[in-house]
């Protein structure tokens, strides 16, 4: 067993999990979204996005690039939030969904990033 | 190595300090966002993520704006205490680090690979690599970056490296401190470029100078090579390599203590070549007689040999320089058993005698002491190094040999000075009576000071008179060193060698000599009359006055 691959592992699909927590339920109320969890989704993704730093594979460029995208997304779905929240001071229905969508976007990049990684582990003879 | 080897050293350094400041970031704002507050009107309220985050942003950085959006309350204030204490350890944590990074070894060599890399990228003029910086390539560098050629130098000792760049060299040496005898390093110096004209290795380690001649030969086949070499066999491997110029600093001072005893003319013409001036000095005439060599390595060897040629008869006296140190104790040459040694080998009768030993101070006094016992005696000495210059100076020595100097001379000639490098080897071909009426006509034409440089006829370097030779116009040498104030007079232009463009060589040319395009000139003349020179076989007036008396 190695160390390493346990913590890396864990924050990537972490990272998933939470974001797939944050997206699920109806896109057109907030109410069944906590800002909690969307904060969880950020921090855990940031956290693997330095976890992948410095693997020179392609394999680990690839996971990398992942992890960016769906960091922008999360980023920019709370951007979002608070700007409609403080701003423009108005929660509407289109400032709901775009928030939760772009959160689904992070989550399909959070996906093809664990897919990568699961299919890597398959692939090596230990 | 590839060039991105500076990104990645910083990422994986920065990995840890980063996730340190998320983790104690996201836990403030955590905190923040749970424990409940009052407002200004008194209802109880919750920070919400934005506020957590703007507030632990600046509490982090220790700016500190205040309390935002409203005065905490006492349970937040006792959270943003222990959130000051864990984010500002974080951030320390991570400038320190950045800090370390900037001091480490691992990130500069990198940094300082890359940036030879790009000086060497931009290198757009040819180029000569040299291997080893010390006092021979310093000059050797100074003549090159004279004559417009730039160097690339790489040493394995940073402390020589950093030397060299405090010396300013115009144009810039580019320079790095790396192994030479690894391929990656000559790749590095821009080997495989095709500007890269020559590699030059001239190490006291002959096994390090045969590495590097078989590696450059191997990765560019193109590329002229000086290599030094101080033994036979080891100078036949470098010619079954396939080197072109093998620097045997011996045989070079064999070669001309020959010429000096057999043809002073050749001899004398050979050292202007190097900036003599055109004249023997009474002191540099060699006498005839009995030679006595002291100390019987490589060098004895080769003067030896240089004896023998000339008929000269010679003793030698078989003087180690670190066994005499080892059993004497003392780098002074001149105790009684020495002088009866001395005595012995004659040198009461010799006319010369020649300190050949690899210690520069027990050749001075090996001199001094001949000098002592037989004030006739004409000394000459071998001076190793070119940091002893002063001292040898000073003793009063007839004929010192500097072989860092001769080494330096040879290899700028070649790299530098093709046709003179040709010239001087031709010498050896010629006898003394032909040497005199050379420089007899040297004399009588330009003086005792002339200079010699050499010229192309192209369109970059004499316009007009390669265009008319292209039109199919027959101009001779003896034409073109006509005098542009009166054509009837000739100029001070003497023709020392010329080369066609297919490689033909011919040694002092004829005046019916035809000029052809691409043919390279060795020219004696003075500074004054390189000027018109030049000015002749650019300008069409100028040109077509000399040779028809119009225009």
């Amino acid at each position: 067993m190695n160390t390493q691959k346990v913590i890396s592992g864990f924050f990537f699909i972490l990272a998933m999990t939470v974001n797939f927590g944050f997206f699920y339920g109806d896109p057109a109320n907030l109410e069944y979204h906590s800002a909690y969890e969307l904060f969880a989704a950020i921090v855990i993704n940031l956290i693997a996005t330095i976890l992948k730093l410095g693997d020179k594979t392609q394999l680990g460029s690839v996971l990398l690039a992942t992890s960016l995208v769906a960091d922008i997304q999360l980023i920019a779905s709370a951007s979002v939030w608070a700007f409609a929240e403080y701003v423009t001071k108005h929660i509407g229905l289109e400032e709901t969904v775009a928030i939760i969508s772009l959160s689904g976007g992070a989550l399909i990049a959070n996906i093809v990033s664990v897919t990568l990684f699961v299919g890597d582990t398959l692939k090596s003879k230990r | 190595m590839d060039s991105s080897n500076t990104a990645w050293i910083i990422i994986r350094r920065m990995r840890i300090p980063l996730l340190v400041i998320i983790i104690t970031f996201s836990i403030s704002i955590l905190g923040m966002t749970l424990i409940p507050g009052v407002d200004d009107q008194g209802h109880p309220y919750k920070m919400s993520f934005f506020d957590a985050f703007y507030f632990v942003s600046y509490m982090a950085s220790t700016i500190g704006f205040g309390e935002a959006p409203y005065t905490f309350t006492y349970p937040q204030r006792m959270w943003v205490s222990a959130c000051i204490y864990l984010t500002v350890i974080g951030w320390f944590y991570g400038i320190g680090s950045i800090v370390a990074l900037i001091q480490d070894k691992q990130l500069a060599r990198e940094l300082d690979i890359a940036r030879f890399r790009n000086k060497i990228r931009a290198l757009k003029e040819p180029f000569t690599i040299i291997l080893g910086y010390n006092n021979i390539t310093h000059r050797i560098i100074d003549w090159l970056n004279d004559e417009g050629i730039r160097v690339v130098v790489v040493d394995r000792d940073e402390s020589k490296i950093a030397a060299l760049d405090l010396e300013n060299f115009i144009p810039e040496v580019p320079s790095i401190a790396a192994d030479v005898t690894h391929p990656d390093t000559l790749k590095l110096a821009g080997i495989h470029k095709r500007n890269c004209e020559a590699v030059v290795s001239l190490f006291d380690d002959d096994m390090k100078n045969t590495k590097v001649a078989l590696l450059a030969k191997l990765l560019n086949k193109r590329v002229k090579l000086v290599i030094k070499s101080t033994t036979r066999t080891q100078s036949e491997h470098l010619h079954n390599l396939g080197v072109r110029y093998i620097e045997d600093p011996f045989q070079f001072i064999s070669n001309r203590l020959y010429l000096a005893l057999t043809s002073p003319n050749l001899w004398l013409l050979e050292m202007w070549i190097f900036g003599h001036i055109l004249r023997i000095r009474d002191r540099e005439t060699l006498p005839r007689g009995k030679y006595i060599i002291c100390g019987y390595g490589r060098m004895g060897h080769a003067l030896e040999k240089a004896l023998k040629k000339a008929q000269i008869p010679y003793t030698y006296i078989d003087l180690k320089s670190e066994q005499y140190k080892r059993e004497k104790s003392s780098a002074v040459y001149g105790d009684a058993e020495d002088y009866r040694e001395l005595l012995d080998a004659g040198v009461k009768e010799a006319a010369a005698i020649i300190a050949a030993t690899k210690d520069d101070l027990i050749n001075l006094t090996i001199l001094s002491t001949a000098k002592k016992l037989n004030p006739k005696i004409y000394t000459i000495g071998r001076e190793n190094t070119l940091d002893d210059v002063t001292i040898f100076k000073s003793a009063r020595i007839n004929r010192v040999y500097i072989l860092e100097l001769i080494l330096a001379q040879f290899t700028y000639l070649f790299i530098a000075r093709p046709l003179a490098y040709r010239f001087v080897r031709l010498l050896h071909t010629k006898d003394d009576a032909w040497g005199a009426r050379v420089v007899e006509a040297l004399h009588t034409l330009l003086g005792e000071n002339p200079i010699h440089f050499e010229i192309t006829v192209d369109e970059e370097h004499a316009y007009a008179l390669s265009r008319e030779v292209r039109k199919g116009r027959t101009v001779t040498l003896g034409e073109i060193r006509r005098s542009r104030a009166d054509r009837t007079q000739p100029e001070k232009i003497y023709f020392l060698l010329t080369k066609s463009a297919e490689g033909e060589v011919t040694l002092v040319p004829d005046d019916d000599t035809p000029v052809t395009e691409g043919m390279r000139l060795l020219v004696a003349a003075t500074e004054e009359s390189r000027t018109d020179f030049e000015y002749v076989i650019n300008n069409y007036y100028e040109l077509e006055y000399v040779l028809t008396g119009e225009g």
